[in-house]
């Protein structure tokens, strides 16, 4: 009995942690047990359809054996025994469910309130309905009798009070006593309660799966030995080995960007863009109006003006370097000698005005005590220091310059004298290249023509033309068919035959100038005078004196003036002369001498407006146009046609000579002039491109006196000469293409030549077909250069 | 054996630190030739030519040292061996095969004579020269005659003691009314001379026994060119001239009167025409007059040379301001072929071993030309050094390798064709040795720079084995150099 009671009482005192157990460890146990052992079934009999019936009448056969168990044996109190132990340790944990269940008790109504035959309310009580199962009755029947008073009462007795039946309730057993009561049960290691349904034996736990319940219970690894905070070993890190463990291609995310991040940038943006975020808060202009400040703003009705013309920004200063940072690195760092000798210097001396000091980190800088300073300094350094704008062009001078073939290319041109022609007297105002490129004729001041071996300089004649006068000009007549040489000396023009050809060629040109005799004076020269004009009848041509006929001259031509200029047309039946002497009439000062007819015409009336008297005349090469220049337009009158078609205005203030390229007019499209001045220019003009010169080679220190194209168009050179005693040669090359100019390369300057009387080069001409040229100097010399 | 070890030592001790190379010393003139058994000889590479000459003679054990010039691969040794090797990478392991000849004597200042004009052409007469050896003439030393003609008209024959042994006459006597610029010995009769009157002038040459006094009598008048006579060539065995004139011609004529047609007529001086009736030249005597064989017109400019081919004599060769070298098969008159170059040619030399043309340019060199080679390689080699157009040229009667020049620049360069170097432009040359004009040394002007030879230009010379080089120019001389020590070895 004692046994049966302790056994009740125990029940009684275990009866919360009974249903404790059943909430929190048994029922979960024993879910978790059925779970694993269902599956456990599962897997051992899944065909067998019927095993979850029997589990389940194994699980209602566990609790009948329970119940008897409990009644029956004293087996029953292991039932709790787990709980029981476990209960100090869970004591806190384990009052909050009972609480609960007991306000969840009080709470629920165990009646209904119907109204009776009166209307009164009736509290019609459910029926109770007594369990089988139930414990309770018992609890109930065994329940103390002492009613309300304190169980101290009972305290020096061995019972606590009486049971309805008058029995004594013994007082249940002590901690110790029931400790000692446990102890001397002895429970089978491993001992659970429960049945293996496989073999009908009690199920007994080993010490190892009971550890591993208890892992699995209170969460943690089952598995022994495993440690979970093994150190990390970074197989994939951003270090770069060299073996890699996988060769596998960089993944696509790494560097397709998040559609998460693009999704939330997206929604910012439409925020943005609705206007639900604002980019910055506009200040509420209230709170100013609401000061009671007056604001004048003295720029209101400001307008950009542009910078005053002598503005000049302040100069900048340079960005700060790394001894200025705050954390410089160790080598702008001073030592202690830069810094003795920093500190001892005057702090003007000082190359700077700090020294680069190791603050370690930003919050140690203290504030900079020469600010006010400086700042005064910099203002004061703007506002002294004299600032002066400098022009300074950003560009390479390298690139500014053309790019010009260089002269090696452009050979042949002359570049050296070979023959020096000595023997006039006084200057040599003229020389001419006849057209087989054999002979020279020159003409100077002594009042000589001469004719000379071009190639050894050996003079082969000379006739004296001029008594006082000067011989200004010697000219060839183009043509190979007969070989006229025209010289004018003072007031005259002589034709002559020079006596240095064959026999049958000196017959020819003899014939050719003796043709005209007669002509002039057969022609009807009154008509002229019948206009009613005073006009000066034109010269007579008339035969030389025997002195002069003897030694060549055939024909002389009285011109009154002093012709300057003498230019043979391309047939050779036409020469123009120019008496630019001021004093000239200009009815008479342009002549045109034909030489079949001995004729002399004057095909100006007028004077040429604008520019002065004129200067030189030449003829086109290939069409009917005369070219006149006075000292500062280049005129072209159509001779066909009588009318003036263009003029050229170079720009110089005196021209001295021009000359047309040989070209011109047929193989390329366009006339080339290239024209000489007093004030030192060399022009070339382009006429199809404009009135203006195409280029202006300035390259002389003074005066140029003559300026002349090869003659052949085989060398694209001229040459031009001038009063400093030089030549200079040119390549001026000019394309049939319409598109491109001549392109224009200064080649050589050929010196030589002494100044004499402030005259350097006084003429100058090429050979008919070399890249040669003659100049005839001041200093009473010819040279040759090849 | 042994005396050119010591040398070799000799040589070696003060540069015993340098490299050494086995040289096989060759000479293919027999008189100067090492004997067979001259092995290769080690000599150090910092040797030069006077100490290689010095131990060639020692080798052939000569009492009268013979400077001689060393040939290495065809080119002048200007360098120490070492310098050369260098500049070819030859390694100083291998052979060289030095081949050496007698090095040119600087030609010395023999005689000048002096004449009234410029000197125009020049040609010598000696047993050694093309007139002689076709005559097959006997001339013995100390008999040469130099002949000049003058740009004052008239031929001189000089014997070797600056005497004039004969003048052709004057123009009222026949003589030339004009500067001669060619004159030639056809044979020691003969002389041939033409110049800016346009004729080309035969005349007999006889001399007095005593040799001191001469006669030159007009034998044929060659009338044909219409513009002055250049130069003129001669080949005697065949009676043959051939003149460059500026008409753009190459007349081609025969010394034999039988042989020439009738002169034509329109250029033979008439008495209606103006330039007789101005000069009354009214020839005292009466020369035969005749015309030309051929005159070959292809040139497109004055022609400034006309010369035979060496070793065949219906062919010839012009050259011509057009820049042209034209070869014509004289025999039919024909065009055989053209070269073009960039200059204007002034003069023309036949180097005949080398089948080489060598003409003079306007633009101051001289362009050899193989006339056998297609028509793109036009020049094969270029001589630089002169300073002004080279107006004329001569063999080197010693050697096939050499050339003279004479040129505007008033001297005479030899030419070595073996001294080259190769350029950027091709292969050049460079002249061997320079002769100046005595004039300027007499005035005392040499180092005065004359703008283009202004006054010593020189218009011809002449090289023969026994008078020297013989050269006239615008100073009105004659100037004969020679060197002696290898004339008289030679």
């Amino acid at each position: 009995m004692d046994a049966s009671k302790a056994s009740k009482k125990r029940k009684a005192v275990t009866r919360d942690v009974e249903e404790e157990a059943g909430v929190f460890s048994g029922d979960e146990l024993n879910g978790d047990l059925n779970g694993a052992l269902s599956d456990n079934a599962n897997d051992l009999s899944s065909d067998e359809e019927d095993s979850e019936v029997e589990l389940v009448d194994d699980f209602s056969d566990d609790d009948e054996d329970e119940d008897e168990e409990a009644l029956d044996s004293d087996e029953i109190p292991s039932d709790g025994e787990l709980p029981v132990k476990k209960s100090g340790k869970n004591a806190t944990d384990l009052e909050m469910p009972t609480n609960d269940d007991s306000s969840s008790e009080e709470e629920e109504v165990n009646f209904r309130i119907e109204p009776d035959a009166n209307g009164n309310d009736r509290y019609i009580y459910d029926e109770i309905n007594p369990d089988d199962n139930s414990d309770y009755s018992d609890v109930e029947e065994s329940g103390n009798t002492i009613g309300n008073i304190p169980l101290s009462f009972y305290d020096q007795y061995p019972h606590i009070g009486y049971d309805i039946n008058g029995k004594k309730i013994m007082r249940p057993a002590k901690g110790e006593a029931l400790d000692a009561l446990l102890d001397s049960i002895e429970i089978p290691k491993g001992f659970t309660g429960l049945t293996d349904p496989s073999t009908g034996k009690p199920l007994e736990l080993s010490q190892d799966e009971l550890e591993l319940l208890r892992k699995v219970q209170m969460n943690e690894i089952p598995e022994e030995g495993y440690n979970p905070y093994e150190p990390l070993m970074e197989w994939f890190s951003n270090k770069q080995e060299i073996m890699p463990l996988s060769a596998a291609p960089e993944p696509k995310r790494r560097f397709v960007p998040s559609k998460h991040e693009a999704k939330r940038v997206m929604k910012i943006v439409k925020a943005i863009r609705e206007g639900r975020i604002l980019p910055y808060k506009p200040p509420s202009e209230e709170k100013e109006e609401s000061l009671d400040l007056v604001n004048y703003d003295l720029w209101a009705d400001e307008v950009e003006r542009p910078d005053h013309i002598m503005h000049v920004p302040a100069p900048k200063l340079p960005p700060p370097g790394y001894e200025e940072s705050y954390h410089p690195p160790p080598e702008y760092i001073p030592d202690k000698k830069e810094r003795k000798t920093w500190e001892e210097a005057d702090p003007e001396d000082r190359e700077r005005e700090y020294l680069p000091t190791d603050f370690g980190s930003l919050r140690k800088v203290p504030g900079y005590g020469e600010f006010v300073k400086e700042k005064f300094e910099r203002c004061l350094d703007l506002y002294l220091a004299p600032r002066v704008r400098r022009s300074k062009l950003n560009i390479d001078p390298e690139s500014l310059l053309p790019k010009l073939p260089s002269p090696e290319e452009l050979k042949p041109f002359p570049s050296v004298c070979a023959t020096v022609f000595r023997g006039h007297k006084g200057r040599v105002r003229s020389l001419a290249v006849d057209p087989s490129g054999v002979w020279l004729a020159t003409g100077g001041d002594d009042g000589t023509v001469r004719v000379w071996e071009l190639l050894t300089g050996r003079q082969l004649w000379s006739v004296k033309v001029g008594d006082e006068e000067p011989v200004n000009v010697v000219r060839w007549r183009p043509g190979k068919d007969a070989v006229v040489l025209a010289a004018a000396a003072g007031d005259d023009i002589f034709l002559i035959v020079p006596p240095v050809l064959d026999p049958e060629l000196e017959q020819a040109s003899l014939e050719l100038l003796d043709a005209g005799w007669g002509f002039a004076a057969s022609k009807p020269a009154p008509k002229i005078s019948e206009d009613g004009k005073k006009t000066t009848p034109p010269p007579q041509w008339v035969r030389p004196s025997p002195a002069l006929a003897d030694s060549g001259v055939c024909a002389v031509i009285p011109l009154r003036y002093v012709p300057k200029s003498i230019s043979w047309h391309r047939r050779g039946d036409y020469f123009v002369t120019v008496c630019s002497g001021a004093s000239t009439p200009a009815s008479l000062a342009i002549a045109i001498h034909t030489l079949s007819k001995h004729l002399t015409q004057y095909p100006f009336s007028r004077r040429i407006k604008g520019g002065g008297p004129p200067q030189t005349a030449h003829f086109h090469p290939s069409k009917p146009i005369l070219f006149v220049a006075n000292q500062r337009t280049v005129r072209a009158y159509d001779l066909s046609r009588q009318l003036l078609v263009k003029i050229i205005q170079p720009g110089a203030r005196w021209i001295s000579s021009f000359d047309i390229h040989p070209t011109s007019s047929t193989a390329s499209g366009g006339d080339n002039i290239i024209v000489g001045s007093y004030d030192r220019r060399l022009l070339w003009h382009d006429l199809e491109l404009s009135q203006r010169p195409y280029k202006t080679l300035r390259y002389h220190r003074k005066a140029i006196r003559a300026v002349r194209f090869h003659p052949s168009g085989r060398y694209p050179l001229f040459a031009d000469a001038s009063d400093d005693g030089s030549l200079q040669i040119f390549h001026g090359s000019v394309t049939g293409d319409m598109l491109s100019n001549a392109s224009i390369v200064p080649l050589k300057v050929l010196k030589g030549h002494k100044i004499t009387g402030e005259l350097g080069v006084l003429d100058i001409d090429w050979h008919p077909r070399e890249a040669w040229c003659v100049s005839a100097g001041a200093d009473g010399t010819c040279r040759l250069w090849m | 054996m042994n005396g050119a070890q010591d040398s070799a030592s000799v040589a070696a001790s003060s540069q015993s630190a340098q490299r050494q190379v086995r040289v096989q010393l060759v000479s293919k003139q027999e008189d100067i030739a090492l004997p067979e058994n001259t092995g290769p000889i080690l000599v150090p590479t910092g040797l030069r030519r006077y100490a290689l000459s010095t131990l060639v003679n020692n080798l052939l054990s000569n009492e009268k040292p013979i400077p001689f010039e060393f040939l290495i691969n065809g080119a002048f040794l200007r360098t120490s061996i070492d310098e050369y090797l260098t500049a070819n990478g030859i390694s100083a392991e291998t052979t060289l095969e030095i081949e050496y000849i007698r090095a040119l004597i600087p030609p010395l200042h023999i005689a000048s004579f002096e004449h009234d004009d410029w000197v125009g052409s020049v040609d010598v007469l000696s047993a050694t020269s093309p007139a002689a050896s076709w005559a097959s003439a006997a001339i013995s030393q100390g008999q040469e005659r130099i002949l000049s003609g003058s740009y004052d008209g008239l031929l001189r024959v000089w014997n070797m003691s600056s005497q004039i042994v004969a003048t052709s006459p004057s123009p009222a006597d026949g003589g030339h009314t004009a500067s001669i610029k060619a004159a030639k010995f056809v044979s020691p009769t003969s002389i041939v001379s033409a110049g800016l009157d346009r004729t080309v002038r035969l005349w007999k040459y006889a001399e007095s026994e005593d040799g001191f006094s001469g006669k030159i009598s007009p034998q044929i008048d060659l009338y044909g060119h219409k513009s002055g006579v250049n130069s003129l060539a001669v080949h005697a065995p065949s009676n043959r001239i051939l003149s460059a004139s500026s008409d753009h011609t190459v007349g081609f004529w025969s010394t034999k009167k039988s042989d020439a047609p009738a002169a034509p007529e329109n250029l033979v001086p008439s008495a209606a025409s103006r330039s007789s009736k101005r000069r009354k030249v009214t020839s005292s005597v009466s020369t035969p007059q005749r015309g030309p064989l051929a005159l070959l017109s292809s040139h497109t400019a004055p022609v400034s040379a006309a010369i035979f081919d060496a070793k065949d004599s219906t062919v010839g060769y012009s050259t011509s301001w057009d820049h042209s070298l034209r070869t014509w098969d004289l025999v039919t008159a024909a065009l055989v072929d053209t070269r073009t170059t960039s200059h204007s040619l002034l003069s023309l030399e036949h180097l005949p071993e080398h089948h080489l043309l060598a003409t003079g340019t306007s633009a101051r060199h001289i362009t050899l030309i193989d006339p056998r080679t297609s028509a793109t390689t036009i020049s094969t080699m270029t001589l630089r050094g002169h300073t002004n157009a080279v107006v004329s040229l001569s063999r080197d009667p010693h050697s096939s390798y050499g050339l003279i020049s004479g040129s505007h620049d008033g001297t005479c360069r030899i030419w070595d064709i073996r001294s080259t170097k190769t350029d950027k432009d091709g292969v050049v040359g460079e002249s061997v040795y320079s002769i100046t004009r005595r004039s300027l040394e007499e005035q005392g002007k040499v180092d005065v720079k004359r703008v283009g030879g202004e006054g010593v230009k020189v218009f011809g010379v002449c090289w023969d084995r026994s008078v020297g080089i013989v050269s006239a120019g615008e100073d009105k001389r004659i100037q004969i150099n020679r060197g002696e020590g290898v004339l008289s070895s030679a």
